[in-house]
């Protein structure tokens, strides 16, 4: 099965170089289309040998080749590797099937689809490296690679957004590197081991300058998952880029610095070390902080990609706040919310760009009456609303829940009852700055001019993902029951 | 082989240089072919001795302590062999560069001696040896430094020569109190001062080896005597990118690491104020040269900012003291080489073609010379030290080694060369993002004439970029090799 990790890795990787690469009277625009549909549907099936051999107890890990004798290149799959490559490769096509029909109105198609392959598989190589350092050369790399598609349209705005991106990432990334010298000088081993590989002797001897190290890396990382206060190019960033760019970076790229955050604290270091230290504490009031400041900022926030960009601010810090209490019950609340989110936010931002593609509006404001004009979208808008919102039965409430449990579990003084107010109060927020695109779009109210009613309803290249992502939300949230059992035993794994 | 063959390596290019001007080239094609052939049959033979190392070579003995002696050792190995490999290459490029500029014939004779020099730097058995070639240096690089002509090559010229001059009389002073205390020692890793010769105060020794250092790093460009270098960018670009990224800046750090481990030794050396003295520098000019070149505009003086922080990287790496310390310097020394001299070379094929120097005179030019921006772009992620290219590779062993170090002192190092890499990424990258994306409303139209060069300048380009990737890629044998010589072993 070791082919298949390499078909996983490669096949995006390679697809996406050629594309780029070759001239461009070779790909007409249709033969584009098919080859990159077909890329990321080849990737899926990678995806899911993968995932089968993994099943079937195929563990063993693949030495790619080694940068020098001690640092070595390795892929290796486990149980959160699997749910990452999961996830990824299928929302991944199903925003590109979206981008099929979105893409009529951008130019430069061809770069779009080669960096969006890219960096797919600099994700597919995030999610299953074995290493440390395997790690850290596939987050630079998407950076790197994700950096065309945020400045794509090319205007000096986006062009100034790519570049505050790219320097706000590789600020966290040069900060988390720190991190990692000092771990690979005092570990033994930089292999992800469930629980981490950290001695206590090592530990106790160095533990002043390794907790600034462990924090330095999960500050590093946050700014991927745009933890405050690193947190200001998540806004500029991610609303410029073309519809499904935006959905996958806000959706699935943020979750690359969460992954890393886990990665090196409850497979590399160890939870119980950083446990009731200044690390711990501080980590959980940026959490804390960030949540407040994502919601209110969306709340105030005009624009609906802004908005929404906003809410991913707010909503990965949920994650963070779950990991950051490092109990059982908090993190499998945190994965969770991890899959549900993935699949929502991804949602909301094609729901956003299937608005823009029809009518050109962006403002919420001037949506009124926009449920009128495309029911289908706006439904599916409506059900992943509520969902992040955490209404039962929809998925987020069951996220939630457990995050809630978790943290009051902990018995963490202040904390375990902080935590569970300022989510309530940030789903509060949340139905305030989600609600009024439906509240509006449907009710527009009585002086509502019907008789100019167009409809823009999308075709069904838009609406199909839209529909398959806003079902996926509703129905993982009714039958929750083998996916939270799979995360807890994760969570159970690593403490 | 025979020992005399190194004298033969150093003189080939230097005499090889001299007979330029006078021997007469019917055509132009003729001269190139006979200083290619010139470089690369030094190269090949100092390959050779390289791989079959002769004996130790006493070429004069002036009195009992002033001898000149010639010997190849590890560290002699690293420069000689990194130098060789580059000055084909840019000899090279030059070609094609050196069509728009007059004069070419006192230039390439310049050009080809300094490389006899170079490796005479390279070669020297003993403190004194090294001293006279480094003079040398000077000397033979002035004239390239001041080649155009303009009111600012000659501001440069002066300013290099008050540099360089002042800097070595400061190494003087350390060369003579070697000579006097130490006897006409041979290098020798870890020094051949024993114990506190003659019953020195330890604090002189220390001030000698501060004042030593700081007046041999003049010439890497060490703060606060780093300004001679963004100012010689006024010479012709090849100039720029051989000799003062590589050749020149380089022998400084070469003869800072001699000084340091192979004359005082670094045992009696670290942990003194004397090194945290030359540490903070180093630390300081690393953050220092890159906030330079955030801010300058001009893009052959952003790229000798940047060569201002590099260096000190491997002023870091042997100031540290330790075996590691000197092993990551060392692969520095040959990572920086490569990844500068490519994005050198790329500056000088923008200027080559179309004649503008300024950053902001550029946008758009990537997708008019998707080649040289290409090689541009490898070698700004090398320097930022993504992993995969050569960078990350010298990074983290500079890192490793000044963590091993255990001082608080050497992790402020590792913070600082992690501030630098986040402004490297932003001077390369703005570059680089500008060059490929002017903007929507950009007029190509303008950029009608501007084209990739022709092979002469693409070929050295492609082989940079393909070492750079290659190395970071598989860097195995290299870091072994260099670690070995950092131990004595080699």
């Amino acid at each position: 099965m070791q082919i298949m990790l390499l078909c996983a890795l490669f096949i995006p990787v390679l697809s996406g170089v050629v594309l780029l690469a070759v001239p461009e009277k070779w790909l007409p625009r249709e033969r584009l289309r098919t080859l990159a549909v077909a890329v990321l549907f080849l990737t899926l099936a990678a995806t899911v040998g993968v995932i089968f051999g993994y099943v079937m107890g195929q563990h063993t890990p693949l030495t790619l080749f080694h940068l020098t004798r001690q640092l070595s290149l390795v892929l290796r799959i486990d149980a959160l590797g699997m749910l990452f490559l999961g996830f990824i490769s299928f929302v991944w096509l199903l925003a590109g099937i979206f981008s099929l029909e979105y893409l009529n109105h951008e130019t430069h198609e061809r770069r779009f689809w080669g960096f969006y392959l890219l960096t797919l598989g600099a994700l597919q190589g995030l999610s299953m490296a074995g290493n440390l350092v395997t790690m850290y050369l596939f987050f630079e790399m998407m950076t790197l690679v994700s950096m065309p598609l945020v400045l794509h349209a090319e205007t000096h705005e986006a062009i100034m957004a790519g570049l505050k991106y790219m320097f706000y990432s590789m600020c966290g990334a040069y900060m988390a590197l720190f991190g990692v010298f000092f771990l690979y000088y005092y570990c033994d081993t930089l292999d992800f081991t469930a629980g981490g590989v950290m001695t206590v002797q090592v530990w106790n001897q160095n533990s002043a300058i390794l907790l600034v190290a462990v924090f330095l890396m999960i500050a590093g990382f946050g700014v991927k998952a745009g933890m405050f206060p690193m947190h200001a190019w998540l806004p500029t960033a991610h609303p410029v880029a073309p519809a499904p760019a935006s959905a996958v970076l806000s959706a699935i790229i943020v979750k690359g610095g969460v992954l890393a955050i886990i990665r090196s604290v409850y497979y590399i270091v160890g939870a119980e070390n950083i446990r009731a230290s200044w690390v711990q504490n501080t980590w959980l009031v940026l959490a804390l902080i960030t949540i407040f400041l994502g919601s209110m900022l969306a709340y105030k926030e005009p624009v609906l990609k802004k908005r929404l960009a906003y809410s991913s601010v707010s909503q990965a810090s949920y994650i963070l706040l779950g990991l950051a209490f490092l109990n059982v019950g908090a993190m499998t609340g945190a994965l969770l919310h991890i899959v549900f989110h993935a699949f929502i936010k991804t949602a909301l931002f094609l729901s956003a760009g299937a608005i823009i593609y029809k009518t050109g509006k962006t403002r919420v404001n001037e949506l009124r009456g926009i449920g009128k004009e495309m029911p289908v979208t706006i439904w599916c808008f409506t059900f992943v609303s509520l969902a992040l919102i955490g209404i039962p039965p929809a998925s987020g409430f069951i996220s939630k829940w457990y995050l809630a449990t978790g943290m009051l579990e902990s018995g963490l003084p202040v904390f375990a009852w902080l935590g569970p107010v300022i989510l309530l109060v940030s789903a509060l927020l949340t139905a305030g700055y989600l609600l009024p695109v439906t509240i509006q779009g449907f009710l527009p109210g009585a002086d509502y001019d019907y008789g100019k009613l167009v409809k823009h309803e999308p075709s069904a290249k838009m609406l199909v993902p839209l529909i398959i992502l806003a079902s996926g939300a509703l129905i993982m949230g009714i039958f929750p029951g083998g996916l939270i059992r799979f995360l807890q035993q994760i969570a159970e794994s690593v403490f | 082989m025979n020992s005399w063959l190194t004298v033969a390596a150093v003189l080939l290019p230097i005499a090889g240089g001299i007979l330029i001007p006078i021997l007469p080239f019917r055509r132009r094609i003729h001269m190139e072919w006979y200083i290619e052939a010139l470089v690369i049959a030094t190269s090949v033979l100092v390959w050779c001795l390289l791989l079959h190392r002769p004996e130790e070579l006493v070429l004069l003995r002036f009195t009992d302590q002033i001898v000149f002696t010639l010997r190849i050792d590890g560290l002699g190995t690293v420069f000689a062999g990194l130098i060789s490999v580059l000055w084909p290459l840019a000899i090279l490029y030059s070609y094609e560069y050196m069509t728009h500029e007059e004069r070419e014939r006192p230039f390439f004779m310049f050009y080809t001696a300094t490389f006899g020099v170079t490796l005479g730097i390279a070669f020297a058995g003993n403190i004194l040896t090294m001293y006279f070639f480094y003079e040398l240096l000077t000397l033979v690089t002035i004239p390239l430094v001041i080649h155009t002509f303009t009111r600012d090559a000659v501001l440069a010229a002066r300013k290099y020569i008050y540099f360089s001059m002042g800097g070595a009389a400061f190494g003087f002073i350390a060369v003579v109190f070697l000579l006097y205390y130490g006897g006409n020692t041979e290098f020798v890793l870890g020094g051949f001062l024993g114990s506190l010769p003659g019953g020195l105060n330890f604090n002189l020794v220390l001030a000698v080896f501060v004042i030593g250092f700081i007046g041999f790093s003049v010439k890497a460009a060490m703060f606060p005597f780093y300004s001679w270098l963004p100012d010689a960018g006024a010479a012709p670009t090849p100039v720029t990118a051989l000799l003062h990224a590589v050749a020149v800046v380089k022998a400084g750090a070469f003869a800072v690491i001699r000084l340091t481990y192979y004359c005082f030794g670094t045992e009696m050396l670290i942990g003194t104020w004397a090194q945290k003295l030359v540490l903070s520098l180093a630390m300081f000019t690393i953050v220092f040269g890159c906030s330079m070149a955030v801010r300058e505009t001009h893009l052959k003086r952003r790229l000798a900012f940047s060569t201002v922080s590099n260096l000190s990287y491997i002023i870091f790496g042997a100031a540290i003291m330790t075996t590691a310390g000197l092993a990551g310097a060392l692969c520095h020394m040959v990572f920086h080489a490569i990844m500068k001299i490519s994005a050198f070379f790329c500056s000088g094929a923008i200027m080559h073609q179309t004649d503008h120097h300024f950053i902001p005179d550029m946008d758009g030019f990537g997708r008019k010379m998707p080649w040289v921006y290409g090689a541009f772009t490898v070698s700004a992620l090398g320097m930022m030290g993504v992993p995969g290219c050569c960078g990350f590779i010298s990074k983290w062993l500079l890192a490793e080694a000044a963590i091993g170090a255990g001082t608080v002192w050497t992790w402020i190092g590792v913070a600082a060369l992690l501030i630098s890499a986040l402004l490297t990424a932003i001077y390369m990258m703005t570059f680089v993002v500008r060059g490929f994306f002017p903007g929507k409303d950009f007029d190509y139209e303008k950029l009608r004439d501007v084209r990739d060069p022709n092979w002469k300048m693409i070929l050295p380009l492609a082989v940079f970029s393909i070492a750079i990737v290659g190395f970071g890629l598989y860097s195995t044998p290299l870091t072994e090799f260099l670690s070995r010589v950092a131990a004595g072993l080699i």
